[in-house]
Order: C-alpha cells, then structure tokens, then sequence
C-alpha cells in the first residue's frame, strides 16, 4: 500500500480515499503494530497480581461500552443516560441462557464467542426498540426518554423471579482449547479475548465511519433536517445508531458476566450509567480515541482515590468515611474540571500532542 | 371505600412533596434550559442543614427551617455561579453534564458528613396521634407539611406573577434576547431561578425529611422522581408542576394501595411513574401545560 510521503510533512491530501485511510502514515502503521504487540505480550514478562489485572479487565470491558456509547452520543449526538441498562441487557441474555440451561451447559462454557455475539444481537434489538422514541424526540426529552427506561430495566430485574430479583445469577467457567480455564488464568484469558474483540472493535468502528452511514450519523448530529434534505433519513440513522450501541453494550455486558462468573443489578444502575457518559466527555465526545481514553483515566483515577482513601483513613477516624465520600468527589470534579477546562476531552490533548511530534521542529 | 380516601389523601400528600420538587426543578429549567440532575442533592443538603442546625446547634425548628431555606438559597445561587455561569451556550450535553458532575460533587460532600449513611430523625414537635376524619387519617407532620407546601407555591405563583424580579424572570423564559434589550441582567436571572430553586428544594427536603425521617438514599432518590412529574406537567410550566406533582403522588398510592399484591406485581409505585413519563414523551412530549415546542424530526 503506497502512501503518499508527503502526509508526513503535514495536510497534504491529493486524493478523498487518501484522507479516508486509517493509517495515513508508514510511521502511524509501524507504530500502533508495535504498540498492539507491547500490549498483546506484556502480561508475558510481568507478573501481574489478579487485583490489578481485574482492573485492566475492567477497562477494558469499560472500553467496549463506551465505544457503542460514543458512537451514540458522540457521534449521532443522542445523549442516553441509559447506557448501563444495554450493558445489563447483554449480561442479563447470558444470565436467562444460565437460568434456563443451567450455568454450566455447553453452550455457555464452550460456545462462548457465540453467546458474545448474541448477546450483542439482544443488545441490538433492545437498542433500537429504546431508540424508537428518538424518531419523535430529541436532546433533552431523548435524555429523560433513556433514563426511564434505565428505571424500568432496574425494576424488571428487581422484581421478576427469573432474574433471581436481581440477586447474582451463576455464570459457568469456560473452555478453551486446551480444556477448563483455570482458576489462576481466569483474568488473564478474559483479557486476551477481551483485547481481541476491542481491535476488532475499534477498526470496525474506524471503518464505520467512514463508510456512508458513518458519515450519515455525523451529519444527522449537527443538522438533522439539513441531512433529511440530502436524502439521508434521520430517524432511521437514529435508530440504528442506537441499535449499534446497544450491540456493543450488549457485547460489555456479557463480558461483564463471564469476568465475573456472575450477573447481579448492582453493576447496572444509573451510576453506572452516569460513569460511562463521563467515561466518554472525558476521553472525547465524538472522537475514536477517547472511547480508550476515557475508561482508562477514570479507572486510574479511581484506583488513585482507593489508594488516596486508604492512606487518609489510618490517619483520620473511621466515622469519616472517607472512601465513599471520596469517590463520587474526585469522579464529580473531573467531569465538570474537564466540561469547564477541556470540553473536547483527553483526545484532544493526543491530537495537540501528535500534530506537535509530527510537525517538530516547527511549531505549525 | 374509606380505604378509597385515605389512598387520596396520602395520595394528596406525596403529590404535594413532589409538587414542591418539582417546583424547584421548573424554576430553573424554565429561565435557563438546564435540567437539572442534582435537583435531589440540593433537596437532601437542604434537609441536612436544617438538622443540623436544629438539632446540633439547638435552635428553634421554626428558625431553623427558615435559616435553611435562605443558606441553601446561597448555596444554590454559587453552584450557579461557579458551576453553570460558564456553560451558558455549550452544548446541551455539557450541561447536562454538568449537572451529573454536581450531583456527584454534592454526593460526595454529603458522604464526607455523617448524614451520608446514617439515619436521623427530626425530633418530635407534633402531636403525634393521627387527626381521624370519618375513616381517614393523616397525620400532623403530613398536614403541617401539605400547608407549607400550599403557602410556599402560592408565594412563587404570587412572585411570578406580580413581583418585578418575577415579571423579568419570565421574560427571560419567554425571549433572552428581548428581554436583554430591555436591560434584565440575564446571569443574575439564572441565578436568581437556582436561587429560588434551591429555597424550594430545601423546604421540600425538610418537609420528607419530617414524614419519612432523614436517609440520603430517600431524599435525592427525590431528584430522580421527580422527571416524572415534570415531564408529564410539561417542563416549563409551575402550575404543571403542581398539577402533575398530585397526579403522580394518587398515581403512586393507588399503583401500590390496589396493583401490589396481585397479579404477582410488587413495587409497581416506583415503575408506574416511568412508563408513563415514556407514553407522555411519545404522544405528547410538551406535556398538559408545557409550551409547544418540540422539534419533530
């Protein structure tokens, strides 16, 4: 694949399919392999204990959803404050197939990728089904339109029976290859199968984008009539991007399940819900990117505050509680530092950080 | 039959504790367009701080409950000015949330204290036996806080109406522009809607705090509920929010006084309210008194 030399020196495209591409430089191309292939190996060299690398599970996990998410509200620019609930969606499928089947049944424990992606199928039509009243309503009453059925999900696992009443519902160990994960490799598998699916993730995302109905979605964003006058139909994109989002919830949700062999309410409130949205405004709305950043930085900041909390209850009394109080805290001060300072997001301090790399030693 | 009653007359009650929060909640949406998710935190902070003047600083509950109302008014009116003054005219996202990343601010402020996850009680300074009408019962805390609850709307429709800082407020509901031609500060406008917003969030907050006693989980569990009420009053309308507030509140009593229990159902009440905000946001989003003005796409 000839790229154009030139692009090194700056925005110098020739072609429409030259600014399409997803690595426009020899250099970027070089440079994510080696970063993909540091991330595919470290686990290799380092010993990590299973605290920590629940954590990176957790990112990633994180990750996923708020790709769909940032899809959603990045990008289509429908606000949903009901994220959490798809993610609960996806887990909640796994968790009916275990109710029903019994939590170690082959398809559960062998066909995994299978139930990812039926669960991410569910995911999809719940989605779309949520996103119905986005063809009559937009932003704000969108938003509230969401949070209820955030309310709704919550209650119909609280209250149905089959959901256990929200109570943890058993998910079996799976198989690999090489027979039962063990109990020792458990993180350590999810997170190469997790990786996997947040490449696949990413350039499927990357390569939306780019295509006719990504560029539908952006458009539908900044002036729905004007791309209803261009032949695009905006409700439908609407609804599609809200059954994407679900598929990629869907998918983080039954992650979720497996990671922890379980699927309780307590991971799908409207807190949860509230994390991803402020997962995806600090790492940058409607940018790629960001859906990485953002689980990232919130999830260090938050090991962070554990670690910050610790400390500080050895030296003041207990009756502070100082570790819930601390949390929601430093979490609320981020996302309005970040609205208030740096509204674009963590992506955005890549993107200055690049151009400044790229252009070295010239300032512009 | 007086099982009938009495669900309407704790219907009445609940819908008059929602009306107040609501009331809050469309003050500031109607002058600024900011829907406000930390309406139940300021709710809560308003109920704490009347505790904790009345019970650890030891001041009659009457002052105490007037103190609080004018402390949280200036809490309000700085989280305006500090938090929202900068956002006017970013995108509705980041308003929004801004509003979360408040809601969080105040929560953890408010598990910093002991109220975050102990339980108190205001102390008793009602007759405590029920006044019984032909069957019907409610309680004084429940009567005191329905009058309060009268007199406080009744006072802002009066403001509204009548007064000149009220006059402008509308204005500025109904035209920025025009109402900046004709020199109405509109920044002191928004704060000033917090400010109002925040005196009703904390009479409302003292008044549950006195029915249901003090937990953080009930009272900003207040800020949620309320979407409900004002969506099906429609957001910029306070004689919506009234409305709507009664509505909700017989709603809730009659969902859990005559579906629980059948039919295998259980806790209807709390699911009740969002299917309908979803069939109001569907068939009639402006809601019964809100302004016709959603955008169909």
């Amino acid at each position: 694949m000839a790229v154009n030399r030139w692009l090194a020196t700056g925005n110098y495209f020739t072609t429409y399919k030259e600014e399409q591409r997803i690595f426009q430089t020899n250099l970027d191309r070089t440079v994510f392999i080696a970063f993909l292939m540091v991330v595919f190996t470290w686990p290799l060299y380092f010993e990590v204990s299973s605290k920590y690398m629940l954590v990176v599970d957790n990112i990633l996990i994180a990750i996923i959803a708020v790709i769909g998410l940032n899809l959603l509200t990045g990008f289509a620019g429908l606000i949903s404050i009901g994220h959490a609930a798809f993610v609960g969606v996806g887990a909640y499928t796994l968790a009916s197939f275990s109710r029903v089947l019994g939590d170690s049944h082959v398809l559960i424990t062998h066909a995994w990728p299978l139930m990812l992606l039926i669960s991410g199928g569910i995911g999809a039509v719940v989605g779309a089904f949520v996103g119905l009243p986005a063809l009559r309503l937009k932003h704000l009453y969108l938003a509230i339109a969401t949070l209820s059925f955030q309310m709704i999900f919550l209650w119909i696992i609280n209250f149905s029976t089959f959901f256990n009443q929200g109570q943890t519902i058993f998910i079996g160990r799976a198989y690999w290859l090489t027979g039962q994960v063990a109990r020792d490799d458990h993180y350590l598998f999810w997170y190469y199968v997790m990786l996997v699916i947040v490449v696949m993730c990413g350039f499927g995302v990357r390569n939306l984008i780019r295509t006719r109905y990504g560029r539908c979605l952006v458009a539908v964003r900044d002036n729905d009539r004007a791309a209803d006058a261009m032949g695009m139909h905006p409700g439908l994109t609407k609804v599609y991007a809200f059954a994407l989002a679900g598929f990629f919830a869907g998918v983080a949700g039954a992650l979720h399940a497996y990671l922890f062999r379980g699927v309780g309410f307590e991971s799908f409130t409207l807190g949860h819900s509230i994390t991803y949205l402020a997962m995806a405004i600090v790492g940058g709305l409607g940018t790629l990117v960001g859906s990485f950043f953002g689980p990232t930085a919130i999830y260090m900041l938050d090991l962070k505050v554990e670690n910050v909390a610790e400390y500080a209850g050895t030296i003041f009394s207990e009756t502070m509680n100082l570790a819930t109080g601390l949390r929601p805290l430093t979490f609320g001060l981020v996302i309005v530092l970040f609205l208030m300072f740096e509204p674009r997001g963590i992506a955005n301090w890549w993107r200055i950080s690049r151009s400044y790399f790229k252009l070295w030693p010239f300032r512009f | 039959m007086s099982y009938f009653l009495q669900l309407v007359v704790s219907g009445i009650v609940v819908g008059s504790i929602y009306a107040l929060s609501a009331l809050g909640f469309v003050l500031i949406y109607k002058s600024s367009r900011v829907l406000n998710i930390a309406h139940g935190q300021l709710i809560a902070t308003g109920a704490f701080i009347t505790y904790a003047l009345a019970v650890w600083a030891g001041i009659p509950i009457a002052l105490a409950f007037f103190l609080s109302l004018i402390i949280t008014f200036f809490i309000a009116m700085s989280v305006e000015r500090v938090f929202l003054r900068r956002l006017i005219g970013e995108p509705i996202i980041s308003v929004i949330m801004v509003t979360i990343g408040l809601m969080s601010i105040l929560d953890g402020l408010i598990y910093l204290t002991p109220f975050g996850t102990l339980n108190f009680s205001f102390p008793e300074f009602l007759p405590t036996t029920p006044i019984r009408l032909g069957g019907v019962s409610i309680s004084w805390t429940q009567l005191v806080g329905v009058i309060i609850t009268t007199i406080l709307i009744g006072g802002f429709s009066w403001f509204f109406r009548k007064s000149t800082l009220g006059i402008s407020m509308r204005a500025v509901s109904d035209d920025q522009l025009a109402s900046m031609s004709i020199g109405i500060s509109i920044p002191r406008v928004f704060g000033l809607a917090w400010a109002a917003a925040g005196f009703s969030a904390a009479a409302a907050g003292t008044i549950i705090g006195n029915i249901t006693g003090l937990n953080f989980e009930t009272l900003q569990a207040f800020g949620i509920t309320v979407f409900p009420v004002v969506i099906l009053g429609g957001l910029d309308s306070i004689i919506g929010a009234v409305v709507a507030g009664i509505i909700m509140g017989l709603i809730q009593q009659f969902a859990a006084g005559y579906l629980d229990g059948h039919w295998g159902l259980h806790g209807t009440a709390s699911l009740l309210p969002y299917i309908i905000l979803l069939v109001i946001l569907l068939f009639k989003p402006h809601g019964l008194f809100g302004i016709h003005e959603i955008e169909r796409v």
